[in-house]
């Protein structure tokens, strides 16, 4: 048995460590709710909601520089979120009009339409991946054409995105390769947008948006570009993928619940904010205190890194009554699994869409289904096996 | 019941939308506010706005009881 200093010693949030996280977040909560990790260099690590809201409430204290992920995904300041206010307002500025609730309800035949398909084609086919057939599908067809990434590119994304998020802990060197031939195509792209060498340049894509951006009169230089565009490459994929696999992991082991959503569908946006709560695609971000600080009473120096455990304040007795429950009817629910303040996620208002309207049509179409394989993890992107009746 | 909403707070999260889609109203960047004339919250709006204000993670909504 390791002791509770162990445990808080080598604290990590990725890969095999995701296996028990959520016994480890409630050990941190009660026993060293501000925590010391040497993992990555070392970093403090909060898992208390109230302690997480008001860091990320507060951009006095705290800096998102060098870089919000922890360990790195790049080896450059990703744009928008390892940007401090005020530059960091004006490059959300660019997209925000792309997610108000008034743009987002353009989407909702567009992603409708694409998540009948995808059911209708696993319901059909004789595949049992629910990740490949439709949590992952769904965002790369969906996210890409908004986005603007052409189609016969899509087949290269998961294995980039894999390479960049999950393989970076075990293998930083692949990552590495992955991260440089994402610029290089990016690269490429915005050359063709630029020449007008493509379908997709001038539909109102993300990529013209950025393209077509000004701060304070300046288009964005090259560098500005390659930066968001691979900011929104990993943000738009791999999230939405993970809450969809995720919420269809719960109701394979649920039939309950999922016999609920299916005679009252209305219930689906209420699930999706629990299965956001509990399975949160992102685990924890970064941040850099500026000034030296205390949290509970715990001396943070200016310099430090600190973390938010969002998996964990998510989980904390103190918010919700049976935190480790998932609770598909949970009415009050005020989690951090988009984060919170400035950085907020630019794409969270998409992101819950593509769940909630991807499990209603998943719902509709695809008969009861249960696990194929208990060895499959509640967390990533990988293989999710569903047995139905076909 | 009144509703105030601190738009210094609200970072466009738009779950107020979700719940009381009546009584408030987004700006070009999708930033909230409460729809004039809806300050005063009728009673079959309540419960929505209730729910609004419970869900904001920026705690940017409050209410005032009569």
């Amino acid at each position: 048995m390791k002791s509770i200093k162990d445990i808080e010693r080598t604290m990590d949030f990725h890969g095999e460590a995701l296996d028990n996280i959520f016994e480890t977040y409630r050990l941190m909560r009660e026993n060293c709710p501000v925590g010391r990790s040497e993992k990555y260099g070392g970093f403090w690590f909060l898992s208390k909601s109230e302690d997480i809201f008001k860091v990320e409430q507060d951009a006095d204290t705290y800096s998102v520089k060098p870089t919000m992920l922890v360990p790195p995904v790049a080896d450059f300041p990703m744009i928008p979120i390892d940007t401090d206010l005020p530059e960091l307002m004006d490059y959300r500025r660019i997209l925000l009009p792309l997610f108000t609730p008034q743009a987002l309800a353009k989407m909702e035949k567009p992603v409708r339409d694409i998540a009948q398909d995808l059911a209708r084609e696993f319901a059909d086919s004789g595949t049992t991946d629910a990740t490949a057939g439709f949590a992952r599908a769904l965002p790369t067809i969906f996210f890409s054409r908004l986005a603007g990434f052409p189609e016969k590119d899509w087949p290269k994304f998961d294995a980039w995105v894999d390479d960049i998020l999950y393989e970076r802990t075990l293998d930083p060197e692949r990552a590495k390769k992955a991260q440089d031939a994402v610029m290089a195509y990016f690269d490429d792209l915005i050359e063709k947008y630029r020449g007008r060498t493509i379908d997709e340049a001038d539909t109102g894509t993300i990529m013209d948006y950025l393209l077509e951006a000004k701060i304070k009169g300046e288009p964005l230089s090259r560098q500005e570009l390659l930066s968001y565009c691979y900011l929104m490459f990993l943000g738009g994929l791999d999230t939405t993928a993970w809450a969809i696999r995720a919420s269809l992991w719960h109701l394979a082991q649920d039939l309950d619940a999922q016999r609920k959503l299916r005679e009252n569908p209305d219930l689906i946006p209420m699930a999706a904010e629990e299965i956001l709560r509990t399975l949160s695609p992102v685990q924890a971000m970064g941040r850099t205190c500026k000034k030296d600080t205390v949290i509970r009473g715990q001396e943070i120096k200016a310099g430090d890194r600190v973390v938010l455990l969002f998996g964990a304040g998510n989980r904390d007795p103190d918010i919700y009554d049976e935190p480790e429950k998932i609770k598909i009817d949970r009415e009050d629910n005020r989690h951090l699994a988009f984060g919170a303040g400035h950085h907020r996620c630019l794409g969270s208002n998409l992101g819950r869409r593509e769940l909630v309207i991807g499990l209603e049509e998943f719902l509709k179409v695809v008969p009861e289904f249960t696990l194929g394989d208990p060895s499959e993890k509640w967390y990533g992107v990988g293989r999710l096996t569903l047995n139905f009746k076909k | 019941m009144k509703v105030l909403l601190d738009s210094h707070r609200c970072q466009g999260h738009a779950r107020c939308a979700a719940f009381a889609p009546e009584t408030f109203v987004f700006d070009d960047d999708g930033f909230s506010r409460v729809r004039e004339g809806m300050e005063d919250v009728k009673p079959e709006n309540a419960p929505g706005v209730r729910k609004a204000c419970a869900n904001c993670p920026e705690l940017a909504i409050s209410i005032i009881e009569d």
